[in-house]
């Protein structure tokens, strides 16, 4: 068997797992939990096909996840659409943008391409803001439909992100292992150069972009379905830009494992802080932690454990 | 790897240890023997956080108040709040952990319309009773029986805040015959506006301004010039806490005068806001929940709600008087704790039954609910700030309205304290 069949085997085992805790029927709190911490293990993976393989850093984060999301509201309300077709729509949507700011990487890199991205968000929400049918600046309520496949409605969202996350993780295995991965690779340490060499990069780019896009907009697609109310601020939130850029940092960029491991244990640390102390102590951790691995391990954990092995 | 960096690797992921353990210590904390447990989450950090800290405190108040007389049912209430951050996609999780992990067995809502609006849907489906805290028309769409809210909007929320406004712009000699209607481009004031609009059309004013401004909005005089220009008499400004302070500000540099200036703008409620506008605030009509002012301070139990709110707000560096959520958040919790010793017991849907069925004291008044679990019949104040002087320090600006005379509550009939000072010009200076 290939190696990307034994991955796929294992990603099946995984998504397994995830339906069998979902029909545990454990502590509800446990998938309500699960679900953030499995968004964030798909933000950061997208994020990091662009951030991490190709070194595009992207500041507009909340900007895809948010277009997925309303993407969602804007079938649920319209056509009352199942979620498969929401999550395809939201991702399409958001790679459609991703493929956008794809174009915008001939002219602008570095810091440059970084505060386009910033703007884009702070753009899209405005015109959400403006846009009454999806709710405006007030918000709107979205109802839940009836009879979910198993028990409760977030136990089957919680698996749905098992599966999305187990996806995403695969797609950006597979470009990091595949000559894109490498080319990408190349156009990172040096763009020019690359060029030179034959490499694509504008294809790869936009490829990446796309990719990171897609996904982005995957993670935001459900969303409006597990707060049951979507609101311009919340769907923008900072926190999905910060998170979703400290999360491969403290893991690790150049492989996929790294933005999995940062996820997890990030995200279990701020939700467990949510609840257990005040909530500004909460971004405190993540600011503070992401400063000490950028000082001190700037590979992340990942690095980290290849060096203290490599000795 | 150079040799310093080996220690500086282990520290790093010491702290990292550290800060996890830290953060998990809270959950361990000891339990008191059998308590009756009430959850709920609250914007302590965030846009709403201003009133949420003193809403926080009032509730506290009240539990303490409670345990002094020997808790409910015999039993000591212990709470169990987390910050919402003002932020909608918290409040899920946060309602999850209060009812699956430290099983709650009450719940009442956070603060606001955009916080109560998620948890709608648990609540729904557990068949929980909860209580709102100033939600507007929260319970519209999905029409829950066990949904109450507290803030006195009743069972029309669109005009609520208008009609008292109108009402009283129509007793006045010489009748005003002309209305300016401004409003931003934003949810709360758009509603006002489309209720406004329906209540001139009742009275049989002319409009003769009629536009909104986008919330963005930084420099107000050229709006309140526009209005100036129609030269109306009645100006009805629907707009959140920073545009209310805009206008108000423009009006005064623009010296727009009409006969009556106000109705629905909000912030204008605001301690920190009342104490950086000051003088500025005289004259206008505006709508309110909560005043100090004798028929207000008439209701029982206020008084020492309010000594008690007032001595600790200092200590907790909150809103020192508490004029606005406070009352209401207090009297939210007497309703929850009244409902819970009527039926006898936490059973969900009896408390809901008996809280549909019974009028309640409160701090606040005779509450009694209605359709969608609003009141069943609105008590949205109209006051007019008067007589307030510029002061040479904040401190002493904030002195001025810890007592009655400031606020004057002109509608409903049944709580006016004064009469109106007409028009608008006479007060304002």
């Amino acid at each position: 068997m290939t190696r990307m069949g034994w991955s796929v085997l294992v990603g099946i085992a995984v998504i397994a797992a995830g339906i069998g805790l979902a029909s545990l029927r454990v502590n509800p709190y446990v998938y309500f939990a699960g679900y953030v911490i499995l968004q964030y293990v798909v933000i950061a993976t997208a994020w990091n096909i662009l951030g991490g393989y190709a070194g595009y850093v992207n500041f507009g984060t909340p900007a895809f996840f948010a277009l997925g999301a309303y993407a969602a509201v804007f079938l649920i309300r319209s056509i009352k659409a199942p979620l498969p077709v929401l999550i395809v729509a939201g991702g399409l949507v958001a790679a459609l943008l991703g493929l956008g700011i794809g174009y915008l990487t001939l002219r602008l890199r570095g810091t440059f391409f970084s505060i386009a991205t910033l703007a884009l968000s702070v753009v899209l929400q405005t015109m959400i803001i403006n846009w009454e049918y999806v709710g405006g600046s007030r918000g709107i309520s979205v109802l839940r439909p009836s009879g979910p496949p198993f028990g409760s409605y977030v136990t089957f969202l919680f698996t749905v992100m098992v599966a999305l996350a187990v996806v995403a993780v695969l797609a950006a295995r597979f470009i990091e292992r595949s000559w894109i991965g490498r080319g990408l690779a190349a156009l990172r340490d040096n763009e020019e150069a690359a060029e030179c060499m034959g490499v694509p990069t504008l294809r790869l780019k936009l490829f990446a972009t796309t990719v990171s896009g897609f996904f982005l907009g995957v993670a935001g697609a459900p969303f409006p379905y597990y707060v049951t109310f979507v609101e311009p601020n919340s769907a923008f939130a900072l926190d999905y830009a910060v998170n979703a850029l400290a999360m491969p940092m403290i893991g690790g960029t150049t492989s996929w494992v790294g933005p999995v491991v940062g996820a997890v244990l990030l995200g279990t640390a701020s939700q467990v802080a949510t609840v257990t102390i005040s909530s500004e102590l909460n971004l405190l951790i993540v600011g503070v932690v992401l400063v000490a691995f950028v000082v001190l391990a700037p590979e992340g954990l990942v690095g980290l454990v290849r060096r203290l092995r490599g000795r | 790897m150079t040799p310093w960096r080996r220690p500086l690797t282990w520290a790093l992921i010491a702290a990292i240890a550290v800060t996890l353990v830290l953060a998990g210590a809270g959950a361990f904390t000891a339990r008191a023997a059998d308590p009756i447990k009430i959850g709920f989450g609250m914007a302590l950090t965030g846009g709403l956080s201003a009133n949420g800290k003193p809403a926080l405190l009032a509730v506290q108040i009240w539990k303490d108040d409670v345990n002094r007389k020997g808790g409910l049912l015999g039993r000591p209430v212990e709470l169990v709040f987390y910050d919402d951050q003002t932020n909608p996609s918290t409040v899920p999780g946060i309602y999850t952990k209060l009812l699956d992990v430290d099983k709650v067995d009450l719940i009442i809502s956070g603060y606001g319309t955009n916080l109560i609006a998620p948890l709608m849907p648990i609540a729904m489906e557990r068949k929980l009773t909860i209580i709102g805290m100033f939600g507007l028309a929260n319970n519209e769409k999905y029409q829950y029986p066990n949904y109450f809210q507290i803030q006195p909007a009743g069972p029309d929320p669109q005009t609520s805040t208008a009609i008292g406004f109108f009402e009283l712009a129509a007793k006045q000699n010489p009748k005003p015959q002309t209305v300016a209607l401004v409003g931003a481009d934003a949810e709360y004031p758009q509603n006002a506006m489309v209720g406004a609009r329906e209540l001139v059309k009742k009275f049989g004013f002319k409009i003769v301004y009629d536009k909104n401004y986008p919330p963005s909005t930084v420099d107000y005089t050229p709006i309140v010039r526009a209005i100036k220009a129609t030269n109306p008499d009645i100006v009805f400004v629907a707009s959140y806490p920073p545009d209310s302070v805009g206008m108000l500000r423009a009006t005064h540099e623009v010296g727009l005068s009409p006969k009556i200036y106000g109705g629905g703008m909000v912030g204008l409620q605001f301690t920190s806001v009342m104490q950086s506008m000051g003088p500025m605030l005289n004259g206008v009509v505006n709508y309110d929940f909560w005043a100090p002012e004798s028929t207000m301070l008439a209701m029982p139990g206020i008084k020492e709600f309010l000594k008690d709110y007032q001595a600790r707000a200092e200590k907790a560096g909150v809103d020192p008087l508490g004029y606005y959520l406070p009352p209401y958040s207090y009297a939210l919790m007497q309703v929850l704790g009244q409902a819970v010793e009527g039926s006898k017991g936490l059973d969900q849907q009896k408390i809901a039954d008996y809280i549909r069925a019974s009028e309640f004291s409160t701090v606040v008044g005779k509450v009694k609910f209605g359709k969608n679990g609003e009141w069943a019949k609105g008590r949205t104040l109209m006051v007019q700030y008067q007589k307030i002087r510029p002061m040479a320090s904040e401190k002493e600006t904030i002195e001025q309205f810890r007592g009655p005379g400031k606020k004057i509550v002109l509608y409903p009939d049944e709580l006016k304290s004064g009469t109106i000072i007409y028009p608008y010009s006479a007060a304002k200076n």
